[in-house]
């Protein structure tokens, strides 16, 4: 399947699927014509000019809520609910939600110590950058 | 999705520098953002550093923050960057430039119709404006569609619009005609088209509502 301009423009926010964002790379290496596109869409965007593909993708318009991907792990998502989330999922490939489902998969696999200890970790590297009252 | 009043209140207390509020952003995003670096590096130290960098970003950032905006979104906007950075270093992601080699000023000519709005004035503010029209509007008809059942509208205007396929292509992944992909685009892109028209928006500023 050819790229299409909204696969760029996934590309360029890196909401594309990993496997899809690859193959763009991929033909950004070999196809020049599609860096001058890709870069006319940064010119675009810095015209403050947006498509409505990127508008819904940005507002995350049609995703389902980390708790309907709960239930939809969970086996109990109602039936057509269920049928847009995969279909949202597998066929659009939105990398946010497949963020959070993965996110939701671990988190009933990993152990809390090593969870407690990236966490720790996360916050004693950031944590100079807190500033006190504004 | 909008803000939850949790997640202002989360904002608040970190911007006064609560620790613990920021342990709490950090133990409610980290897995996700983790899960959504980690699927493009395959290394979980590689994507372990790029989620530190962007907490931090985060906090640096936070004074222009506007918590009108979802948390969740705008985390992993700065993990999408910080991602880019990484890429870009590593020499897999090749380096797209700002504007097209040749162009002048932004490098960006409207063409068609655009050109008509685009030679009139608009300060960045107001585009913001029409951006967040459009949105609403998008967001008020992918509602409806939800609320009526309308799922097969819904998944065309998501195929045609949000991954840019084909009136056939939508209508192969969807297994109907392609009659029906083009008539569902035609009612959704009315429906935005009228709600774009109350807002007193001029048509030319979002040409593809008029594409044929």
């Amino acid at each position: 399947m050819p790229l299409s301009q909204s696969d760029l423009e996934a590309y360029l926010d890196e909401a594309l699927p990993p496997e899809q964002m690859a193959r763009v790379e991929k033909a950004l290496r070999e196809t020049p014509e599609l860096i001058r596109q890709a870069s006319a869409i940064h010119s675009r965007r810095n015209a403050g000019v947006h498509s409505l593909g990127e508008i819904w993708r940005a507002g995350r318009l049609s995703c389902p809520s980390r708790e309907q991907l709960g239930s939809l792990l969970l086996g109990v998502l109602p039936g057509e609910l269920a049928d847009y989330a995969r279909f949202h999922l597998n066929v659009i490939g939105c990398r946010y939600c497949l963020a959070n489902l993965a996110d939701l998969k671990n988190q009933q696999v990993e152990g809390n110590e090593v969870v407690e200890t990236r966490r720790r970790r996360f916050f004693q590297t950031s944590a100079g950058y807190l500033r006190g009252k504004e | 999705m909008s803000p939850s009043q949790s997640d202002k209140l989360l904002i608040r207390r970190i911007r006064q520098g609560e620790p613990a509020a920021w342990n709490e952003l950090i133990a409610q995003y980290e897995g996700r953002l983790l899960a959504f670096v980690e699927s493009r590096l395959r290394n979980r130290a590689a994507a372990e550093d790029v989620v530190q960098e962007t907490f931090v970003g985060f906090l640096t950032s936070l004074p222009n923050y506007d918590p009108r905006r979802p948390m969740e979104g705008y985390l992993f906007s700065i993990a999408a960057h910080k991602l880019t950075d990484f890429l870009r270093r590593e020499g897999r992601r090749p380096t797209i430039p700002l504007a097209p080699e040749g162009s002048t000023g932004s490098g960006w000519e409207p063409d068609g119709k655009v050109r008509v709005a685009s030679s009139i004035a608009r300060s960045s503010e107001r585009r913001h404006l029409e951006v967040s029209a459009l949105s609403v509007a998008l967001a008020k008809e992918i509602d409806h569609c939800r609320s009526r059942g309308q799922w097969v509208k819904l998944k065309c205007a998501e195929l045609l619009l949000v991954r840019g396929r084909t009136n056939k292509e939508a209508a192969a992944q969807l297994q109907v005609s392609e009659q029906m992909v083009a008539n569902h685009k035609f009612e959704f892109l009315a429906k935005l088209r009228s709600a774009v028209r109350k807002q007193g928006l001029p048509e030319e500023v979002f040409p593809e509502l008029y594409e044929k």
